[in-house]
């Protein structure tokens, strides 16, 4: 049982109130004192009373006893969704039995993360439940950023009608769920390899080959299938020709992203991290959809990657990786490219998400991924803009910090890396095709 | 989310992950002609003053309330009943002999003075305390609160006295007259706290903060309470008041002689005699406790049940 503020402040009053009756000998002090005494053991004693032993579990649980010890209050809770985006909703719904043939006032909060916002009902919910009665609580909450997250404990009180005393219990009853960035439709990349593989893919690599846009004319080979016969053209010359078409294959794209400490540089829902994130989500969502296969490595106190390859299930392990990316750690971008360069295919574009700060490595790293004719992209959210933005940067630091950046960008572009100044305001597909050139 | 707040312990594992490069901070403060830290760049902490240090927190709320209800109203109504009956009875057991104002007036030669200051502090307490029900200040009540009890502060001499004559003569009497004082008091203070507890729920439920499910049956238990715990606070305070009846009348069943010394004791009728009471009283209570007995009685209530 727990003291209220409201209680503690009673029975210092009733002490002192009959501490003072003792001294000035007054009885009227010494009433008062006794009556208050009186109030707050009555309110205690029916506190006491009110026992809030409980047991949690999950809703799809229900059925079975085992392991549970079934006790008066029982709290099962299912979400809607194990997996969200970034801007989803998860609905939560709680249901409270009581197991005990008396009613019971209890006060009810499901601990949600600080970050999430309730979108609907409420996850603090006073109620009467009756004996041996449940109830259902729903409420839906809002995921803003992405992460790994836990709901729970439940948290159980009961309390006297005033207010004084109360019996309190979390019930050890946790969900976790995952929330993935944000992702951008992206209709074309503009990036290509140069060293395709062998498999058809979607990418047009300006060969003849197996694919679906047009290449150019040749004359017939005998084995060359009818439905490449162009009627018109053979009519034209009088020779019979075919249609070649230009080889589509698959590329290995490599997605860098820096995850050290100065990432998290500006406010928590916009900073040069979350850019990123989302960026690389996007990107492998259109990868993949091409049949590229997308590997990642993430750069923060050390190095994590996830190994190339294709499919759906490549794009859940990736955005696995990107909603568990935290910013810490100051791994330079020179110790990465040592690291994964022996294991990537010569040519193979690499795109890299980085603010591009507080890292002296940087253009020694490009200039070696350059100089063994990796085709780089560098996308580098500016988190200049972020902390201007949040007024944390002064106009004056703002300008030369923007000036040493644009030399090093400019460094950067001058050994052939593609890289594009991404300014929070704008769009990925905007942010691609400026670094491309177009 | 939390509005303001840039804490990302929550998200990394108890980590809190700066918000800020430190080389990007130092390069741009030494940028800076002025040494000065940016207003925005301290985050806006509130530094609890010692008293709420000493309390725990604030002790009046800051909480914008909305419009009263209907329970809140009806709160506000009766507090304000409660507050008169209160002051009244204040007024007539309340006498300005014994109080430290009445020894100054009396040494500076102003007696009138401290009939005076009297009335003004149980002015006081009935003006900030109606002001503080129906505006909902706590600041109010509080005034209310301290002025209500500050004019009991007098020395008694263990004698039972009356501001107003019209009061009886009869000890128990006098002593239910004393506990009903008492009572009210008390309620004054839980209806007082009840109308911002209530408004404070209230206003929770209206803003989507708190659901509440069965509030009728809450609230009317909350007004079955505010019925039962004053009446059985106040037996429980008459019998402590009256031990000096009740040891008597049980010696008395043995020892005639015994029970008559015993009610003619000093000891027993002054004061101290109310404090063997309570002494007694609360023994048994605390014995009531330590044998776990309201669980019982639970466990008891639950297998009836």
């Amino acid at each position: 049982m727990a003291w209220s503020r409201k209680s503690a402040m009673f029975a210092a009053l009733a002490i002192a109130l009959y501490l003072l009756g003792l001294v000035l000998r007054n009885q009227q002090l010494v009433t008062v004192a006794v009556v208050l005494l009186s109030f707050l053991t009555y309110a205690a004693f029916r506190t006491t009373h009110a026992d809030v032993a409980s047991s949690g579990r999950r809703l799809e649980d229900a059925e079975s006893d085992i392991g549970i010890q079934l006790q008066s209050i029982v709290a099962m809770r299912k979400l809607s969704s194990a997996r969200v985006f970034e801007d989803g909703e998860i609905d939560v719904v709680l249901r409270i039995q009581n197991r005990s043939s008396l009613s019971k006032v209890l006060e009810i909060r499901d601990r949600v993360p600080e970050v999430m916002r309730i979108k609907k009902g409420a996850n603090y919910v006073l109620m009467d439940l009756g004996g041996r009665k449940e109830t259902e609580i729903s409420y839906t909450i809002e995921a803003p950023i992405r992460g790994f997250y836990t709901i729970g404990p439940v948290c159980v009180r009961v309390q006297d009608a005033f207010g004084l005393f109360h019996n309190e219990r979390e019930i050890n009853l946790y969900d976790d769920f995952l929330v993935f960035p944000k992702m951008e439709d992206i209709k074309d990349a503009l990036i290509k390899s140069r060293v395709p593989k062998i498999f058809t893919g979607a990418v047009n690599i300006r060969n003849p080959g197996e694919g679906s846009n047009f290449y150019n004319l040749r004359e017939y080979i005998p084995g060359d299938p009818m439905k490449k016969v162009n009627w018109k053209a053979w009519a034209r010359s009088g020779k019979m020709m075919v249609n070649e078409y230009e080889r589509d294959a698959v590329s290995d794209i490599i997605l860098i992203i820096d995850s050290r400490a100065v990432s998290e540089t500006g406010p928590v829902s916009r900073n040069s991290l979350v850019y990123s994130t989302r960026a690389a989500a996007s990107l492998t969502q259109y990868f993949l959809s091409r049949r590229d296969s997308v590997g990642l490595v993430t750069y923060s106190d050390e190095i994590v990657s996830v190994d190339r390859d294709s499919g759906k299930k490549q794009l859940y392990v990736i955005l696995t990786k990107l909603a568990g990316a935290m910013a810490k750690g100051n791994t330079p971008l020179k110790i990465v490219t040592n690291r994964i360069l022996p294991h990537i295919n010569r040519g193979s574009p690499i795109i890299i998400l980085s603010p591009l700060e507080d890292d002296p490595t940087i253009i020694d790293a490009v200039r070696d991924l350059r100089a063994r004719n990796f085709d780089v992209t560098i996308l580098s959210p500016s988190s200049l803009e972020f902390e201007f933005d949040a007024r944390r940067l002064d106009r004056t630091g703002y300008e030369v910090l923007k000036t040493e950046r644009d030399i090093l960008i400019s460094e950067l572009r001058g050994l052939g890396a593609n890289v594009m100044d991404w300014e929070p305001d704008m769009m990925l597909v905007t942010a691609l095709a400026g670094a491309r050139g177009f | 989310m939390a509005d303001g707040t840039q804490d990302t312990s929550h998200l990394y594992e108890g980590k809190t992950v700066r918000s800020a490069a430190p080389s990007r901070k130092k390069a741009a403060g030494r940028l800076k002609s002025s040494t000065e830290i940016p207003k925005d760049a301290i985050p806006e902490i509130h530094v609890p003053s010692w008293i709420e240090s000493f309390f725990g927190g604030p002790i009046v709320s800051s909480m914008k309330f909305l419009p009263a209800n209907k329970t809140v109203s009806t709160l506000q109504i009766a507090s304000a009943g409660v507050l008169l009956i209160l002051a009244f009875l204040t007024y007539i057991i309340t006498p300005v002999s014994g109080t430290a104002w009445f020894t100054i007036a009396n040494i500076v030669g102003m007696t009138f003075l401290g009939g005076l200051i009297h009335i003004l502090i149980l002015v006081v307490g009935l003006i900030g305390g109606i002001y503080g029900i129906f505006q909902r200040d706590q600041r109010a009540l509080l005034v209310s609160y301290v002025m209500l009890l500050l004019i009991t502060l007098r020395f008694a001499g263990s004698k039972v006295e009356f501001g107003l004559n019209m009061v009886p003569e009869n000890e128990i009497a006098q002593k239910v007259l004393l506990i009903l004082y008492a009572l009210f008091l008390v309620m004054y203070f839980e209806l007082t706290s009840g109308i911002i507890r209530f408004s404070m729920l209230d206003t929770s439920i209206r803003t989507g903060e708190v659901y509440v499910m069965g509030e009728g049956k809450i609230i009317s238990q909350y007004n079955r309470a505010i019925g039962i715990t004053p009446a059985i606070a106040g037996i429980v305070a008459l019998i402590t008041l009256l031990i000096n009846l009740i040891i008597p009348a049980i010696v008395g069943i043995f020892d005639d002689v015994a029970a008559n010394r015993l009610s003619e004791s000093v000891e027993l009728t002054s004061v101290y005699g109310v404090a063997l009471g309570t002494a007694m009283v609360f023994t048994v209570v605390a014995a009531a406790f330590a044998i776990n007995l309201p669980l019982r009685i639970q466990k008891m209530r639950e297998k009836q049940s």
